[in-house]
């Protein structure tokens, strides 16, 4: 099996697995209980959150546990949404996002919100010029997520940050850096609330990180509100949370050399493709850990399914919205032949050159079948 | 040239014949410190040397030691001819960014044929000319590099940093600390450890009205003074008994006043055990009831222990800065009940009458002290870190 989706979702690796297992067996406590069973599992947790804080550079009151990424995008939006909207209805986000960012959108804009959604450039990056310009006096949330999921685009958050300082200080300013955690060094610096998920970065499945600035206010998505659960409702899933924490700890010790050996893996297998057949829209701006191209000539969702019968697994866009064409690319290309028959190869560091090579020439294989068939 | 951190000593250079006990002491604090890093200790009546391959790891550990009053990043010249060292001084200088500069020598080898101020001059002189756009300022430079010229080499340094001045810790002996979760008395304890007293605390509990939490929070506060070269012990007296029995058969409005004086009885023949020379504590004068002069008076009544009180002047502002610079604040604020919080009588004496004590106490149970000393739980500090292996 050649996986190559690790973008959508990562494997857990087995020491996490086994924090996850003991975790579950030895402390049975809730940690919202006063007995010492709970006192222990507090305990932990707080153990755990700490190492997390130190790992996001942030104060340990500042990491709200949530389900994932999509609940944390949820809980930022509407949060601030909703606590805010008597300062202002507009928020300001762009094409570059997940779909639980644009939905959430939308379902406020049925709510009464305005969104505006910044321009792209050619190459994929916001038109900050554009994005300027619609921020306003009554704008009271910026949404732009750090690296998008499905061609990889990085955003220079800092910058953008001072766009909006410099026409309307009191914006929040949140980002979605799901794609980033374990890809990029995350700086928290520039930015108010940023959503993440465990499941990125080889921790299983259901747990996520809203990070939320201790200057920020937010209404909460889900009530039941106690001292270990400040921002979310809800008994601390312990041994998710100890997984994370440890799968963070592991993806931190090893970043720069992580992140060194897929920019190898990348220059491979950008140059094993290099076809005038087929068109790679990720760039030098992008993350070395995705690659997008457009088969123009084969529809993704054929090539996708072709390639399984070899046992290798990629994405048409992002896994989450497979059967749609691509809002990112769209934005960045009227080129029909290349917005919608685009793929996604994600690669990680436990990804090998073997695998690479063995991909290159299954894919060619394919094309040129599914070409012939057509 | 090798870079290397030098060390002035703190007040210990007031000690003559006894120095190099102090010394010694200051070793073994640095030694606890710098565990796992590659490292040489070198050191003389005046100076400490620390020769490390990671002199800005090794500088961050030792800025929380105490008996150094300042720490320096020097370089090593084994070369004293002049020369050489006006062209490593250019070297040293050439990176830095700075706008004004003056060279100070100092000069403990006397044979040294140049005279300090011609050092200083000499080296002046050739910074000067090989460094673009500087200019000599004698009164408030930006850079102030010194030469101190030794028997076995010479350093120069500019780089300074200011240690925690005071004693190293031990010098002065053992003293037992009464530590409760609060902001006060663990300030005591870093105020007392700066002065050389190692500590062991004790820790009065009343489970079930008090929560393991609390017993915790207490934990981490003496673990919190481990950061300052403290390594000691937590002896946890369970005061339930006591605190019920004095809440069910005495007077009321003295019942924190007994209790006191029972925590006071109780530290005294811990103290004794361990062989600690004093009782320190975080009391303030006239912070709350029972830290009146006349409460102080009744309570102190019990021993004749040292007990003391290195918090007693401080206005509650005062110690709070000192709490939040030594990262216990965050700590001490958590919300759990203490045990002098527990059993409060509404209005406790602010005067309490000795007379009235003694006839009171004698219907306590004086038995119900001896049992305690049979269930006190012995925790040591720095605690091992607890639940690593999920992490």
């Amino acid at each position: 099996m050649i996986y190559l989706d690790y973008s959508a979702t990562t494997p857990v690796i087995d020491e996490v697995l086994d924090s996850y297992v003991h975790v579950t067996k030895d402390f049975i406590g809730n940690a919202n209980s006063i007995h010492s069973l709970g006192v222990r599992s507090k305990e932990l947790l707080l153990k755990a959150t700490k190492q997390i804080s130190e790992i996001l550079n942030c104060d340990i009151n500042e990491i709200v546990y949530t389900s994932g990424a999509s609940e944390s995008n949820s809980t930022a939006l509407k949060g601030v949404a909703f606590k805010h909207c008597k300062k202002g209805k507009h928020i300001v986000s762009s094409p570059l996002e997940h779909k639980s960012v644009l939905e959430t959108l939308k379902y406020l804009e049925m709510c009464g919100f305005e969104v505006s959604y910044a321009k792209l450039m050619p190459n994929g990056q916001i038109d900050l010029k554009h994005l300027e310009s619609l921020i306003r006096d009554d704008t009271i949330l910026v949404s732009i997520c750090a690296v998008n999921s499905e061609v990889g685009y990085k955003s220079p958050l800092k910058t953008i940050r001072q766009i909006i300082n410099k026409k309307n200080s009191n914006v929040i300013f949140h980002s979605d850096m799901t794609q980033a955690l374990g890809k990029t060094k995350v700086n928290l610096y520039d930015v108010d609330l940023a959503s993440f998920s465990g499941h990125k970065v080889y921790a299983p499945k259901g747990i996520g990180i809203l990070y939320k600035s201790k200057k920020v206010i937010i209404e909460p998505l889900i009530w039941g509100l106690t001292e270990n659960a400040k921002f979310r409702g809800g008994t601390p899933p312990l041994p998710l949370i100890v997984s994370l924490a440890k799968a963070m700890r592991i993806m931190n010790e090893n970043l720069d050399s992580n992140i060194k050996k897929v920019a190898q893996l990348n220059e491979l297998l950008i140059n094993g493709l290099n076809d005038d057949k087929i068109h790679i829209n990720s760039n030098n701006l992008c993350v070395p850990h995705i690659v997008n191209l457009s088969l123009k000539s084969i529809r993704s969702e054929t090539f996708v399914r072709a390639l399984e019968k070899y046992e290798i697994y990629i994405s048409t866009n992002s896994a989450c919205s497979s059967l749609e064409s691509s809002t990112v690319l769209k934005s960045v290309t009227d080129d029909k032949t290349i917005n919608t028959t685009s793929i996604r190869i994600s690669l990680s560091h436990f990804t090998t050159k073997l695998e690479i090579n063995e991909f290159i020439r299954i894919f060619y294989k394919v094309y040129d079948e599914l070409l012939f068939k057509k | 040239m090798e870079k290397l951190l030098l060390i002035k000593y703190g007040e210990l250079t007031t000690k003559g014949d006894n120095r190099n006990y102090f010394i010694c002491f200051l070793v073994k604090s640095i030694e606890n410190k710098l565990l796992g890093l590659n490292y040489k200790i070198e050191k003389d009546y005046y100076r400490m040397f620390i020769h490390t391959d990671d002199v800005y790891e090794a500088l961050n550990r030792l800025k929380n030691v105490f008996g150094i009053h300042e720490i320096v990043i020097a370089y090593k010249l084994n070369d004293s001819n002049i020369d050489s060292i006006c062209t490593s001084a250019v070297d040293v200088l050439k990176n830095v960014s700075f706008n004004t500069f003056k060279v100070e020598t100092n000069r403990s080898d006397k044979s040294y044929k140049i005279k300090s101020n011609d050092v200083s001059r000499t080296v002046g002189a050739s910074i000067l000319k090989n460094i673009n756009n500087i200019t000599v300022d004698v009164h408030n430079p930006d850079i102030l590099l010194n030469v101190e010229i030794r028997k076995e080499a010479v350093y120069l340094y500019y780089e300074r940093y200011a240690g925690m001045n005071g004693y190293p810790v031990g010098t002065m002996g053992k003293a037992l600390l009464m530590l409760s979760g609060g902001i006060d008395s663990v300030v005591a304890g870093y105020l007392s450890i700066k002065r050389g007293v190692s500590l062991d605390f004790v820790y009065f509990e009343s489970i079930p009205h008090t929560s393991l939490e609390a017993r915790n929070k207490v934990i981490s506060l003496a673990n919190t003074l481990c950061n300052y070269g403290n390594i000691g012990h937590i002896y946890v007296v369970n005061f339930t008994k006591i605190q019920e029995y004095i809440y069910k058969n005495m007077k009321g409005e003295y019942l924190i006043t007994f209790m006191r004086r029972m925590m006071y009885r109780i530290a005294e023949k811990i103290a004794e055990k361990i062989g600690a020379n004093a009782i320190i504590n975080g009391e303030n004068i006239g912070q709350v009831a029972s830290q009146t002069l006349t409460s102080i008076k009744a309570v102190n009544d019990v021993t004749n222990y040292p007990i003391i009180r290195p918090l007693a002047t401080y206005d509650k502002l005062e110690i709070i800065d000192v709490a939040k610079k030594i990262g216990t604040y965050n700590i001490s604020i958590l919300p759990y009940e203490d045990c002098c919080t527990v059993f409060v009588p509404k209005h406790p004496v602010i005067n309490p009458k000795l007379d009235v004590i003694h006839s009171e106490e004698e219907k306590f149970d004086f038995a119900l002290l001896d049992q305690i000393f049979e269930d006190i739980i012995n925790i040591e500090v720095p605690t091992k870190e607890r639940h690593n292996e999920y992490l």
